[in-house]
């Protein structure tokens, strides 16, 4: 059961960890293992993120100013460390977001080249 | 802002609770949802080690090692402050005297010059093999090089004269001056700081007299007046205009105060100076024209030479052939102070590599001490690599104290030796403290540091024999007790090196010190008078020195007096010596005319200093321009060229141009003789002199006052005050008693001795310190084996003999290593760079007595203490 669920998971892109993340704590201050849940929940648990990627991921983010921590108490009354997005962050988000659409059309475009031309 | 450690390990703490937590709700048991978490998590380190990489860089963690070895290093060096102290002195005398040294060398050797293009500058030089003297060149010689060659795109020429100068400050005052033509300062590339330099228009006997002053001489004598330019000035008869003011740069050939065209003095404008020859004084340099190089150029030009040589036959010595040197200008400046240079870094450089050993020695007797701590270390896994690093911080430590002392050190040091390699080279007058200082001093220590970190053996983490030293016991092995007595008879072998060295500079310093010289070197005061106008002889110039002698003889406190052209040493050598010929003396076939010096002296001038007359009579008032030409020989020209030194009455004459050129062509006769002294070296060999009146050639310039009684330099103001009452402008300067113009010229060799003995003497030092640290660490490594000799009955005075022999063959084979390795040495430099003059057995059988006194009294600690050993104690020491 285990192997099956490995083999429908998809390899993440390239770059792609760090637009997600950002967009995940969009709806809110949100710590490691809360990022690395919602990314698989709402991927319908196509994506799964390894712990060896996602932490230093959120370290560079907050060193580049885009996310700050904060310690704070988890839901399940355990001391954790909250990301949460910044000014400069939530304009980094849509840049991303914009580059990203630009990348999945132009993809789209040379994989479908009928579609594309009307 | 950046999460510690703490906060790294914290922050997956949580997760893993988390993660745990929600497995448990999910219903798992504990155990497999610990397990679970974990799995899911995976590799932790990894993950933290990514975690620390975001905010530090790997090298922080390299560095963060070095500075945890380094913290540990100081404090186990603060446990051994006496071997730590040791080591950062001798290291600090190493490279403080290195880097001094190699501050000048560089400023001197390698430094550019500041003029354009200086790497195109030639310096062209004539000389006669034998004579070594620069013959330097005439105009018409000057003018065939400017005509004919084509690899020099111009030449520029420089001659020195003297100039009475009045205009620049309050008394007229004898300047040295060069002379030069149009193109010297382009040819030279050099800039003004103030006005212009002279050029085209200021060349030819037509142009107005124009000069410029040096830098030094403006900024030192004009405290940098920058209203100097176009003030008016005297040169000897004729006015000049001061138009500009040069910028900093060597003085080469001559460092003179002002450089002025050559209408400003009449004897350039003459007919001998333009026409003659053989009439050479004039210093010749070139510019390479653009895309010759320097082999070309020397190439053309001795071919054009060869052709003049071969063109005017006459003015060339047949005997000898004139040989055409051409260097960069740059190397002919340091070329005097090369040899010097190079033997005091090589001297240096032996004082590092005993500071080295040295040091390398007690790191060693430190290190086998610590070889338990060591052993320890590798046995709790600490890789060669950690182990290595550990004592390469140590000895980075001690080379890092090492090397700032030493920089400190160097600062003064750079100075002293500066104003020493300025004896030999003008450039070193431009020295100055500069980087270098402090990137050779770094340079060395790491060299040091690294040497020193691999000399200790580490122990290796397979023998079990390691741990068994961690007890705090040591014992020695023979590899490195062989080491160690290396290290120790290195240091004895190059300290003898330097001790006979600077024996051989003392012992020739002391007898040229005790050497006698025929003077009256007390009483004696010399003065240069110089004639009012230079270069004019004649009557009234005779009459000006007869009026000065007869007033300043008539001064209470003057015993005598008389003039002459020439003061012991001071002037000495300035003058060629001059073949002559002798009634009765017929040179052997292939024999050329004896040489001899010519001094024109005035009556009474051997009564005034103090040279006896053996035979015949001194010159009189009588002798003059229209009586009978006479001379008075020294008693060398008597013995070698008369039959029983019998020279009075017979007659003499000069054969050569330049003798023939002191006047008409005259057989004189010899009226006396007068003892041997020799005005030119210190130690005094019989020297040919032949002297002749001043009132028949018209030329003297050297005044000489015998005081009767006290302190002759009383007399100096009244001497000059009378000369300034016959002739107002006239200069009166440089007035030195015979004993201390002598010591002035000997303190060169004064400086030498004491350069080297101070080298020699911390050489010294360094070694005995060595030698001592050997046998004490020889001895306490052996506490056991004394203590069962003298159980078994041996004498503590046995035990002492035994050490303190210990410490004499350790002396006795380095002196020998390094009586055979100076030797070689003194024959490889002989061959590479200069002859090389070998100590004699006085200065060498010194240094060996040094040597062995010293490693005597360095081994009588440890033996002592050898002696004192506590058998009890000894044999339970381990």
């Amino acid at each position: 059961m285990a192997k099956s669920s490995d083999e429908q998971r998809l390899e993440l892109l390239q770059g792609t960890l760090d637009m997600l993340i950002l967009r995940i704590l969009q709806w809110g201050p949100q710590h490691g293992h809360g990022i690395g849940q919602a990314i698989r929940s709402r991927s319908d648990e196509l994506l799964k993120v390894e712990t060896g990627s996602l932490y230093p991921a959120l370290h560079r983010l907050v060193k580049r100013g885009w996310l700050k921590a904060e310690w704070g108490i988890s839901e399940a009354n355990q001391r954790a460390r909250f990301y949460e997005l910044t000014a400069a962050g939530k304009a980094q988000l849509s840049r991303e977001r914009d580059r990203w659409s630009q990348l999945v059309d132009a993809i789209g475009r040379v994989m479908n080249p009928a579609a594309s031309k009307e | 802002m950046r999460p510690d450690d703490d906060d790294l390990d914290e922050e997956i703490r949580g997760h893993l609770a988390i993660s745990m937590k929600e497995r448990l709700e999910r219903g798992e048991d504990p155990k497999s949802a610990r397990l679970a978490a974990l799995k899911e998590f995976g590799n932790l380190t990894l993950t933290r080690d990514s975690m620390r990489r975001v905010w530090r860089h790997r090298w922080f963690d390299e560095a963060d090692a070095l500075v945890r070895d380094l913290r540990f290093a100081l404090r186990s060096l603060s446990r051994a402050k006496g071997l730590a102290a040791t080591v950062v002195v001798t290291l600090a005398l190493g490279i403080g005297a290195n880097a001094a040294i190699f501050s000048v060398v560089r400023g001197v050797l390698l430094r550019p010059l500041v003029n354009r293009d200086e790497e195109r500058l030639l310096y062209i030089r004539q000389s006669e093999p034998g004579i070594s003297r620069n013959l330097t060149f005439s105009v018409p010689e000057v003018d065939d090089f400017k005509s004919r060659v084509k690899s020099v795109g111009a030449f520029g020429d420089f001659s020195t004269v003297d100039f009475t100068m009045i205009g620049l400050g309050n008394e007229p005052r004898i300047v040295k001056a060069g002379v030069v033509g149009g193109s010297f300062f382009e040819v030279m590339g050099l800039r003004p700081v103030l006005g212009r330099l002279l050029n085209a228009r200021d060349d030819g006997p037509d142009a107005a007299g124009a000069a410029v002053l040096t830098h030094r001489f403006w900024s030192t004598s004009l405290n940098s007046d920058p209203g100097v330019v176009g003030k008016t000035i005297r040169l000897g008869p004729r006015p000049a205009t001061v138009v500009g003011v040069l910028e900093p740069s060597v003085p080469y050939p001559a460092d003179t105060e002002i450089i002025a065209n050559v209408v400003t003095s009449p004897h350039h404008l003459g007919a001998t100076m333009v026409t003659n020859r053989t009439h050479r004084m004039t210093e010749l340099f070139g510019r390479l024209a653009p895309g010759a190089s320097i082999d070309g150029a020397r190439a053309e030009l001795t071919a054009v030479h060869a052709a003049m040589v071969r063109e005017h036959p006459e003015a060339y010595s047949p005997k000898a052939t004139v040989n055409l040197t051409v260097t960069r200008l740059r190397d002919q400046i340091a070329a005097p102070a090369r040899t010097v240079l190079i033997v005091l870094l090589a001297t240096a450089a032996v004082v590092f590599i005993i500071a080295c050993s040295n040091v390398a020695n007690l790191i060693l007797a430190r290190s086998v001490r610590r070889e338990g701590e060591l052993a320890v270390r590798a046995a709790l896994g600490a890789g060669s690599g950690a182990l290595r690093r550990t004592l390469l911080a140590e000895s980075l430590v001690l080379c890092g104290a090492g090397a700032v002392f030493g920089v400190v050190m160097a600062r003064p040091l750079v100075a002293l030796v500066a104003g020493y390699a300025a004896r030999f080279s003008v450039r070193a007058l431009e020295v100055s403290v500069d980087s270098s200082v402090v990137w050779v001093g770094a340079a060395l220590a790491m060299a040091a540091a690294v040497l020193l970190a691999y000399v200790p053996r580490l122990p290796s983490p397979h023998a079990p024999a390691g741990l068994g030293l961690a007890t705090g016991g040591v014992r020695i092995t023979p590899g490195t007790n062989r080491r160690l007595r290396i290290f120790a008879t290195m240091q004895i072998a190059f300290s003898f090196v330097l001790l006979a060295g600077a024996g051989m500079l003392l012992a020739t310093l002391v007898a040229m010190q005790n050497a006698t010289t025929g003077y009256d070197m007390r009483h004696v005061l010399a003065f240069d008078v110089p004639s009012p106008a230079t270069g004019v002889y004649g009557p009234k110039m005779i009459e000006f020195y007869d009026q000065a002698t007869r007033r300043v003889s008539a001064l209470p406190g003057v015993e005598a007096a008389s003039v002459g052209t020439t003061v012991p040493w001071r002037d000495g050598g300035t003058m060629p010596r001059l073949p002559f010929a002798v009634e009765g003396y017929t040179p052997a076939d292939g024999e050329q005319n004896p040489l001899g010096r010519l001094r024109m002296v005035a009556p009474r001038f051997f009564n005034v200093l103090g040279i006896p007359l053996l035979a015949g009579r001194d010159f009189t008032d009588d002798d003059r321009a229209d009586s009978e030409p006479v001379a008075i020989v020294s008693q060398a020209i008597a013995q070698r060229l008369f039959s029983n030194g019998d020279a009075v009455n017979r007659k003499l004459w000069w054969t050569g141009a330049t003798g023939r050129s002191f006047g008409p062509q005259q057989r004189r006769r010899i009226v006396g003789v007068a003892a041997d002294v020799d005005d030119e070296n210190i130690v005094r060999s019989p020297a040919l002199t032949v002297y002749m009146p001043v009132r028949q050639m018209g030329l003297a310039g050297r005044l000489f006052v015998r005081a009767s009684a006290g302190d002759p330099y009383t007399l100096v103001p009244t001497v000059t005050r009378v000369i300034r009452d016959i002739a107002p402008d006239q200069p009166v300067e440089r007035a030195a008693t015979l004993e201390d113009i002598r010591a002035a010229v000997l303190s060169p060799d004064r400086v030498n001795a004491f350069v080297f003995a101070g080298f020699a003497g911390i050489a010294l030092l360094i070694a005995v310190v060595g030698v001592a640290g050997v046998l004490a660490f020889s001895v306490s490594a052996r506490t056991r084996e004394f203590g069962i000799r003298m159980a078994v009955g041996s004498a503590p005075r046995q035990l002492l003999g035994r050490v303190l022999s210990e410490g004499i063959v350790i002396a006795a084979i380095g002196i020998a290593a390094g009586a055979a390795g100076g030797y070689l040495l003194a024959l490889v430099i002989s061959r590479l760079i200069t002859s090389v003059q070998l100590p004699g057995a006085m200065p060498v059988a010194g240094a060996a007595a040094v040597l062995v006194s010293a490693a005597i009294v360095a081994s009588l600690m440890p033996a002592a203490r050898a002696a004192r050993v506590d058998v009890l104690q000894a044999l339970r020491s381990e």
